[in-house]
Order: structure tokens, then sequence, then C-alpha cells
């Protein structure tokens, strides 16, 4: 019997008000990942790829079709019932990093633990931290730490309660090359060990490239859907 | 999500923005002070009342009545000897000074007064049982009064010019000043008095002419029982007195427990009127959180859609920062109440006539509590919609910034307005204390408040429609920000409007009513009444008025008498039968005579009717009020034709020429339950006369001349003992030398001087007024803490704002400009508002409640208009001093 899959999305449709006028930002997306595939969605500005991580996230609803997380479909759920299902199963990495300003960098990556009801949080926190190289750093706010690490933290945070799925909505966009490799090399560190799912949306080729799968997205419809072994550090 | 990580995450992200705690604080703390100050100012003086009760009275139990005690309370007395009994008579008379030689001719010449309108407390044992009575010199009052001596009050001895040891003239016989009275238990400093004090021995009233004027006179007996009886035991010792007694029924029986009845009642009202105005700042102050709560939420979307992203539920985000509303309200209720609760005890120095020191107990701890709870809870429920902002943020705005909201389910949105409307109406009926008065408050609140924005926004918007391109450039920024207000501006201008209102509203009213009491009387109205005319003495007084060149000179004769019997059953056989209560609860005509209200006889019937009208129903008084109908002194009085403001409602005047005819106002023959046919049984001084009711008649109590219950028909009456009572106009100037006159020629005719009792009403009113100024400044104060924190809260656009200007160039004073344009411009529409609201309210007072004419000064409308332009532009400006002084690279960092 085949394994439940991840996630499975079937005709997935997205309309979206713009400019008074409904646009279709996803058009009928039929799309299924394994549990543990690292995939990349790749595509250029407005193709639709934040839009799709949202429902493949369960944060958006989708105009028509489905996607079914490990079975269930989103659709059937209500907010409450979504919200802890992101409790107990998604992790988060954004552009913008998206930590709580009024909170430490440390009680940052505690707050989903805590919200699972994960026991020895704070152990678990400190290992990340380690983890990501910032274990002197976890008593300052996101405002004392620059973008590289500000996203690290993101990172720890998204991987603490070690969720099955991973999605990460252009996570080096806002940093400078070198900054976004290394975080992006820990991304990839992260996953390996932790085991997760990986679902991560790009503009940017080389980013793609680190994906053992590749989803390319345009004006809302997949166009091209390729395996290959995923490039390593680039020296 | 348990509790302790709700807290936690609670606690974390309330960190930073401590201006929002400073004005959510400023907005709760400023309502909670007025109604815990209210609240406090009560209760300590109640407090004060009751722990001081004894010393109020003087006496365990005090019986009173308007003619003589009956002998039988004699025996009661002597077969008791564990009792202690003192006997006082109390009435108000004319003292002046003794100067024999003087002529009545030569009485006007001089130019100080020479008499004086007196409250005369005639003292025969021990007095008073409790309290102090503090004389100088510091004797006991029996030891400095004998036949010949009295003591008097400091304010006589100012007002005659005399000093202890000169002759005083009382009741025509000669007495000497032995000493003055400094303290009186009983006798508060803002009581409604009619003069100074002066005491009599029994022996000294004997030899004044005073006697013959029995109908005026209060008598009482002082009672002092051993040991510390409580409530049930004197209660118990009344009914034993009663029945000891042939005829109890027109007894009052007051213990100390019930004293200053009317003290109380009033305070009842203050409490629950003043109540409501002060809780008008708290709940406008409720607006001003919910203000500050709405745009809390909207600065922190980001973050909840981060946390909503995370897995927290849109409940679980509601609680969050409904325990941070909670907490922030706890604090800023501290304040207020803290506050609130120090306020009587430093008004007392500002205005220590009104607040008698003595009576303030403690620091009471119900109003504090009381207050707290009001602002906790107007706190949440005014946050609660405001609060419910969180379901409408979509997880999705992680990654879309423009994500449409979500929508918040209906019956949450439902449930939060009804939780707001019951917690405003639960909050007014906790305060007012009545059904009835709650909804009115609260239905008429929402009612205006709901008027406010809507003109707010009219007005807005026409001011959107004016053509601006000519304008300076400050004021077409104002008028533009003006027509596209934030989210916060509306309801900012409505709290503001809101306080002018009130503030506006209690100005013109109380100025309007100030005016009354102060100003021209009516053309026809007297000035002055005299009482307790002779027969004899009438040619001579009337002689006196002519030559002062009075008019409108008007008398009646008054025959005193009692309702002994209706239809042919008698007045005890009605009263038993429960028309009216057997009780010692107090009657309250009874008491407030004894208190040294205008005593009866003047002006006919007029006080009397004040007295029942002035009595609420609530406590079953209406029983009370029916014994009160029967077994009170009744004045009669005859006359061919009705005065003026008389109206025959029923039957015909004098129109049954065999019988004796007698016509009735138609309350008081409600009161008694006859009508036109029912005959009534008088005892004239001893002397069944049986009246038959043929009219009954509507009397326009608001005129100033002389009117009667009970008018019997000429030729029945006109054989018993009578006195005349009189009114005349007489100029200003002469009313002290007429005064004068009468006293030294008849000492037993009390002269009482219309301006001057007016006079004492207006500054009681006056300082009334100034308490409830007080709260209408409170008022005022919560809108501009209101404007204040809407600015605040808009910090970080205009910091945006200033930000831009400056790198477009403007000066930093420019920007001041600007913003004060702004600031004044959303004043003005406050206050143009508030201010129309201001009027029409204080209008449709005075003509539809007080039915006075509404001359209103059409100035105060501008001048409130830019108060409040001044107010909002100061708070407005001192609320962005932040912003004002950000640098304009912010612009860049976006």
């Amino acid at each position: 019997m085949e394994p439940v899959p991840r996630l499975l999305c079937q005709h997935l449709t997205r309309r979206l008000p713009s400019g008074g006028e409904l646009i279709t930002v996803l058009d009928r997306v039929d799309l299924r990942i394994e549990r543990g595939e690292f995939v990349a969605i790749l595509g250029p500005s407005g193709s639709g790829k934040s839009t799709l991580l949202g429902l493949l996230a369960g944060l958006d609803r989708p105009s028509e079709g489905s996607v079914a997380l490990d079975g269930v479909r989103l659709e059937t759920l209500g907010e409450d019932e979504l919200a802890l299902l992101r409790r107990e199963k998604l992790g988060f990495v954004f552009q913008s990093f998206q930590l709580l300003g009024n909170l430490t960098a440390r009680e940052n990556v505690l707050l989903p633990l805590e919200l699972a009801g994960r026991r020895h949080a704070g152990a678990r926190a400190d290992e990340l931290l380690e983890r990501v190289g910032l274990e002197k750093r976890g008593h300052h706010y996101p405002s004392q730490l620059s973008g590289g690490e500000q996203q690290r933290v993101a990172l720890a945070r998204a991987f603490g309660p070690r969720p099955s799925l991973l999605l990460a909505d252009e996570p080096t966009g806002n940093l400078d090359s070198a900054t976004g490799r290394r975080a992006l090399d820990l991304l990839v560190e992260l996953r390996a060990a932790e085991g997760a799912t990986l679902v991560l949306v790009t503009h940017d080729g080389q980013v793609a490239e680190r994906a053992e799968r590749r989803v390319h997205l345009e004006a809302g419809r997949i166009v091209r859907d390729e395996r290959s072994a995923p490039a390593g550090r680039p020296a | 999500m348990r509790p302790g990580l709700l807290l936690a995450i609670a606690r974390r992200d309330s960190r930073g923005h401590h201006g929002r705690l400073l004005f959510f604080t400023a907005c709760l703390a400023v309502g909670v002070a007025a109604v815990t100050g209210v609240g406090s100012l009560v209760a300590a003086l109640r407090d004060g009342m009751t722990s001081h009760s004894r010393e109020l009275l003087a006496a365990d139990v005090v019986v009173r009545a308007s003619r003589p005690l009956p002998p039988e309370l004699d025996a009661f007395v002597a077969a008791r000897p564990e009792l202690a009994v003192t006997d006082v008579r109390e009435l108000a008379t004319m003292v002046s000074r003794w100067e024999p030689e003087r002529s009545l001719a030569a009485a006007g010449a001089t130019a100080a007064p020479a008499s004086r309108l007196v409250e005369l407390k005639v003292v025969d044992g021990v007095f008073p049982f409790y309290g102090t009575l503090r004389l100088d010199p510091p004797r006991t009052l029996a030891s400095l009064l004998d036949a010949e001596h009295a003591v008097v009050g400091p304010e006589l001895l100012e007002a005659l010019d005399l000093a202890p040891g000169d002759p005083l003239s009382i009741g025509g016989a000669r007495f000497e000043i032995a000493g003055v009275v400094l303290e009186e238990p009983g006798r508060l400093g803002f009581s409604l008095t009619l003069g100074p004090r002066v005491f009599l021995s029994a022996q000294g009233l004997e030899r004044t002419s005073l006697q013959g004027v029995g109908n005026r006179v209060r008598y009482q007996a002082l009672f002092a029982l051993p040991g510390l009886p409580d409530r049930e035991a004197l209660h118990d010792f009344g009914r034993e007195l009663f029945e000891s007694l042939p005829d109890s029924s027109y007894l009052r029986l007051e213990t100390h427990e019930e004293a200053q009845p009317t003290l109380r009642r009033a305070l009842g009202r203050v409490e629950d009127y003043l109540g409501l105005v002060a809780l008008l700042s708290l709940l406008l102050g409720g607006t001003g959180v919910a203000q500050i709560v709405r745009a809390w939420i909207a600065e922190r979307t980001a973050a909840i859609a981060v946390l909503r992203c995370l897995g927290v539920r849109p409940r679980e985000v509601l609680l969050l920062y409904l325990v941070q509303v909670a907490l922030l309200a706890l604090v800023g209720s501290a304040v207020g109440a803290a506050a609130g609760a120090a306020l009587p005890h430093l008004l007392l120095p500002l205005a220590p006539e009104l607040l008698p020191a003595e009576l303030l107990q403690g620091v009471p701890l119900l109003p504090i509590l009381r207050g707290l709870g009001l602002g906790l809870g107007v706190a949440v429920v005014f946050s609660l919609p405001a609060l419910t902002a969180v379901w409408r943020v979509p997880p999705v705005r992680v990654l879309r910034a423009d994500a449409a909201p979500l929508a918040t389910p209906r019956l949450l949105r439902t449930a939060t307005v009804v939780a707001l409307a019951g917690g405003v109406f639960g909050a007014a009926w906790l305060q007012g204390d009545d059904l009835l008065r709650a909804s009115v408050f609260a239905g008429g609140l929402c009612l205006v408040g709901g008027l406010l924005a809507l003109a707010a926004r009219l007005l807005m918007a026409a001011v959107g429609r004016l053509p601006r391109e000519r304008l300076a450039p400050t004021l077409k920024h104002g008028l533009a920000a003006l027509a596209r207000p934030g989210a916060g501006t509306v309801g900012a201008i409505v709290a503001l409007g809101l306080g002018v209102l009130v503030v506006l509203a209690m100005l013109l009213v109380e100025g309007r009513m100030d005016d009354e009491l102060r100003g021209a009387m009516p053309e026809n109205a007297p000035s002055v009444f005299m009482v307790d005319i002779q027969p004899d003495q009438w040619e001579g007084v009337q002689a006196a008025l002519a030559e002062v060149r009075a008019q409108h000179v008007d008398s009646v004769p008054v025959v005193m008498a009692r309702l002994a019997a209706v239809d042919g059953r008698s007045v005890s056989e009605l009263i038993a039968e429960g028309r009216g209560d057997e009780g010692d609860e107090g009657d309250e005509a009874g008491a407030e005579r004894a208190e040294g209200r205008e005593p009866d006889g003047d002006r006919g019937d007029r006080d009397d009717r004040g007295d029942r009208d002035g009595r609420d129903g609530r406590d079953g008084r209406d029983r009370g009020r029916g014994r009160w109908v029967y077994t009170r002194e009744q004045r009669l009085t005859w006359l061919q034709e009705l005065p003026q403001d008389n109206r025959i409602l029923a039957g015909a005047l004098w129109s049954e020429p065999d019988v004796a005819e007698v016509s009735l106002e138609e309350d008081f023959a409600e009161d008694l339950g006859v009508g036109v046919g029912s005959r009534l049984t008088f005892d004239v001084l001893g002397r069944p006369v049986e009246l038959l009711v043929t009219s009954l008649r509507s009397v326009e109590w608001g005129s100033f001349s002389i009117n009667f219950f009970v008018v019997v028909e000429p030729g029945v009456l006109e054989q018993a003992p009578h006195f005349r009572i009189a009114s005349a106009q007489v100029p200003p100037e002469v009313e002290s030398a007429l005064q004068d006159r009468l006293a030294a020629a008849y000492p037993n005719v009390t002269l009482l001087r219309v301006r001057a009792i007016l006079e004492k009403v207006a500054t009681l009113l006056g300082s009334l007024g100034f308490g409830v100024r007080l709260l209408g400044a409170f008022t005022a104060l919560a809108g501009v803490v209101i404007l204040a924190g809407a600015v605040a809260s808009t910090s970080l656009r205009r910091a945006r704002e200033v930000a831009l200007l400056k790198t477009l160039g403007v000066t930093r004073s420019g920007v001041v400009l600007l913003f004060s344009t702004e600031y004044a411009l959303s004043g003005l529409t406050a206050g143009l508002v508030g201010g129309v609201g201001g009027f029409a309210l204080a209008w449709l007072f005075l003509e539809q409640v007080l039915e006075l004419g509404a001359e209103l000064p059409l100035l105060a409308l501008p001048s409130a208009a830019l108060c409040a332009a001044a107010l909002a532009t100061v708070a407005g400006i001192a609320a962005s001093t932040r912003a004002l002084s950000v640098r304009p690279i912010e612009s860049l960092r976006g």
C-alpha cells in the first residue's frame, strides 16, 4: 500500500482580488510531496509560490480544490483546528524573519515548544541555539541582532518542536549572499539531522539547486517538476 | 493553553510601550477618582453621622410634637427614675437691642440694625445628654441661664453689635447676655437655619409675651436611657411610652439612629445623582480605553499574525490581550481609587462650611472597592469590542501583508456589544441605585453619544467639501486632516464634545438658577412676610407698613385647629385602621420643622406642601404621609373670594346657604380621601366645628401669595381665637428699619425677609454647585485625556509624517503649527458640537423641568468652542512631543 503522502494538492486554485478584479493566482495545481522530501518551489515574482506555501500550511483557504496534510483535508478544519495542527506539525521560516520583537531570542525559540507542550522545552531551546551558534545571544532582543542572526534564531524556532513539515518562504531573501549561504547551509543541515519534510519557496535558482526536487511555477501553474541530485556547497 | 503560559506570553508581550500604560492609566484614573470621591465622601459622612448619632441628637430618644406634650408623660417619667428627661421648646422669633427709651418714630433713625430673627431654644433640664455644648465662659448651660439671662450665638453679637453683659429684648422682656454658645451638638455648620441660636430658661420664657404663640412652638422631650441601649431596646422604649399615653397620634419618636433625616435623605440623593455624574467621566474614560486598545491591536497586527501562524488560537490571542488590559486597568483603577479616597480630606480646607470636619469619619473601604470594581469592569467591557479585532487578523498575513481580514464570528460581535451595553447599564444601576434612573442615564448617554458622533461626522464631511485651494497651507492641512480623520479621531471628538456638553450644561443651568434666586422678584411678589400678628396689633402693623410705603399689602386671618373626624369617623379610628401607620419611623414634616426649617404659619400652607412633595414614596412613606395628613396642625382661614392663583375644579364656592362650608385644595383632599360632599369635623381649641366640603381647588403654589389647603366660608370662625399673617412689598432699603420697628413695638410678630432667605438658599446651592462643577470638570478632563490618548496612539504614523515633512523642508515650528491647526480644528469641532448639545440640554432642563425661562448667554457657545480648541491643542501637542522630534532620516528607513 502506498504510504500517505505528506502533502497532496488536488486542483488547488486560489483567486485573489487585485485592483477591483479577481485574478487567478494558482490555477488547478496538482502536487504530491512525500515524507522526508526536500522540495524547492521555483518561480518568478508573481508566479504564486508564496500563495501556494500559504495554502500548504493551512494559513490560507483555497478558492477551489484541496490540500491534504498527512491525509487530512485542511479545508474541512476550522481556524481553531488549523491552529492546533500548525502547533503540532509545522515549522516556518520567513523572508523577514518574523520574530516577536518583545521576546528575547531564547524566548522566541521557546514559544513554539511551549505551545506544543513539549517537555524540557528550555533544554531543547538551548540545544538549538547552540546548534545555530547563538548560545551566547539568547538574552538579546531581535532588534539587537543582525539579519543573519535573526534568521538563525528563526531557524532554531522552526526546528524546535521537531515539526513534520517545514515551510520556508524566501529564507535568504533579506540577507546578503554570504550570510544567506550560511543560513541555507544551516537549514539543510538541520533538516537532515531532524528528518523533516522541507518545502522551500524561492526565485533564486542557486538556492533551489540545494533541493533534490524542483517544482517550477509560472503564472499559477506547474510547468516543470524535476528531480536531480542536490548541488553541494559551492567551493 | 495553560494559564501559566498565557500569563508568561502576556507578560513578555507587554514589554515596551510605556506611553500606552500612561494614557490607559490616566483615562481610567480620572473616572475612578470621581466615582470613588463621591462614594467616599458620602460614606465618610454617613459613618460619621452613625458614630456621632447620639451627639447629633444630644439624646438617645426624642419625642416631638407641635403642641404641648401630654401631662401623662410626666407620670411615665416619674415612674422610671433611671430615665433622664429634658424638656425643650424651639421657636423662631425676633430679638432686638434693649433700648426702652426709644420711641416708635425714632426706631428707623439708627443706621445699624437693632433686631434679628433668631432660633430660640428653651431648655428645662440637662442639655445636652451627649455631645459637647461649648460655651464661653466654659460653664454649664444651667449655671448660666436663669430667668434674667440668655446665652446667644456669636453671629447675634456681631449682627446687633453687642457684647456679653449687654441687654437684649426677647418677646418684650429684658435679658442679659450671660455667655456665648460656640458649639452645639446637632447644629451643623451647613444646616439651613433662620438665624443665630439663643438659649433661654423656662422661667425666662415665662417673662416674655411669646407664651401665647403656641402654634409655632416645637415641643420636644429628650430622653437619656441607662447604658447604651441598642436599636430594639430603643424602639421597645418608644412603644412602651406611646402605649402609656391616651393620645399619641400627634407625637413623633426619633431615636438617635434616625437622627438628621433630612441630611440622610440629602446624602442619599447626592450619592445617587452625583454618583451618576461621576460615572459619566468613568464611562468616557472607558471610550478612551477602547480607543487605546483598538490602536494597540492595530499596531500589533503583524505580531498577532505570527502568533496565529505558530498555532495560537484566536480566543487565546484575545485572552492574551484581555489579561494585559485587566492588569493595566487594575493599576489605573488603583491610582484613581487612592486619589478619590483622599479627595474629601483634600477638599476640606477648600469648603469648610460645606463639609463638617467633625463628621468625616476615616477612610471607608466599600467605596474604594466599588471604584476599583467599576474601573476594572468598565475597562474590560469597553475593551471587548476592540479586542475582537484579533479575529480579523489572517494568519496568511505573515506571507502577504495585504491579505484580506477574516470575519469575526457574529455571535462574538453580538456578545461583546451586549456585554458593553449591559456593563454600562449595570454600572449606572450600581451608582444610581434605581432601575429607572439607570435606564434613563444609560439610554440618554447612548442617544447623546450617537447624536454627537453623527453631528461630528456631518461637520467633518461638510468641512471636507469646503474649497481649500486658496487657504494658507497650515489651515489647508488641518482641514484636510479633519475631513479624513484617523481611526480614533471621531471617538476622541465625541468624548471631548461630551465633556464640553456636560460642563456647559451645568454652568448654564447653575447660572440661570443663581440669577433667578438672586435676581428681581416677580412684579407683585411680596418681599416680607409677617406672622403671628395678634388681632389688636393689626392696625399698628398696618400703620408701620404705610409709613415705609409698603405696597401690595395682603393679610389673612389664621385659626389653628386639628382634624377630629372625617364623615363621622374619628381620626384615631382612621389611623388605627391602617390609613396611617402606627410606628416610630419619624414623621418627616415634624422632623423637618424640628430641625429649623421655616416655621409653619407663614405663607400659609406653602411649606407643608413642599414638605409633602419632597418626600419619596420609596420607603413606604406613603403610609406616614397618610398619617401626617390627619394629625398635623391645620391652619384654617376664611375668605369671601379666592386669591387669583386658585381655580375651582369641582363644586362651587359658598353655594349652600344653610351649611358651614369649606373649600379644599385638590391634593390635600385626595390625601384625606375626601371629595365634594364629605363632612369634616375640626377641633378648634376644644370646640368641634363641622364643615361640608363644597368645592375643590387647584392652587398655583409657585406664586408668592399666601395660600391654604383649607379655606372656610366667612361667618363660621370669626369668633375663634386667631392671628393674622400678612405679606407686603417693601423697598429693600427700608426692610431693616421696618423689622426694627416691629420688633420694638410688637416683639411677638416675626418678620421674614424673602430676599435674605433666598440669599441663603442661593449660597447653599452655590456650595452644592461647587461639587457638581467639580465633577463636571472631571468629565471634561476625561475628554481631554482621551483626545491626547487618541493623538498618542497615532504617534507612529505621525512620526513618519513628521519625518516626511521635515525631509520636504518644513521646519520644526512649521510642523508644530501644522499639527496645532489639526488639533485645534478637532477641538473646535468638539466644542461646537458639544456646546450646541450643552445649550440644548440646558434649555430643555430649564424650560421643561424647572419651568424657568431659559435666557441663555449666546456668547457661551463660541467661548466653549474656543476653550475646547485650546485644550485640544495643548493636549495634542503634549502628546506628540516624541513624534515631533523625529529626524528626517526616519522617513527613509520606512
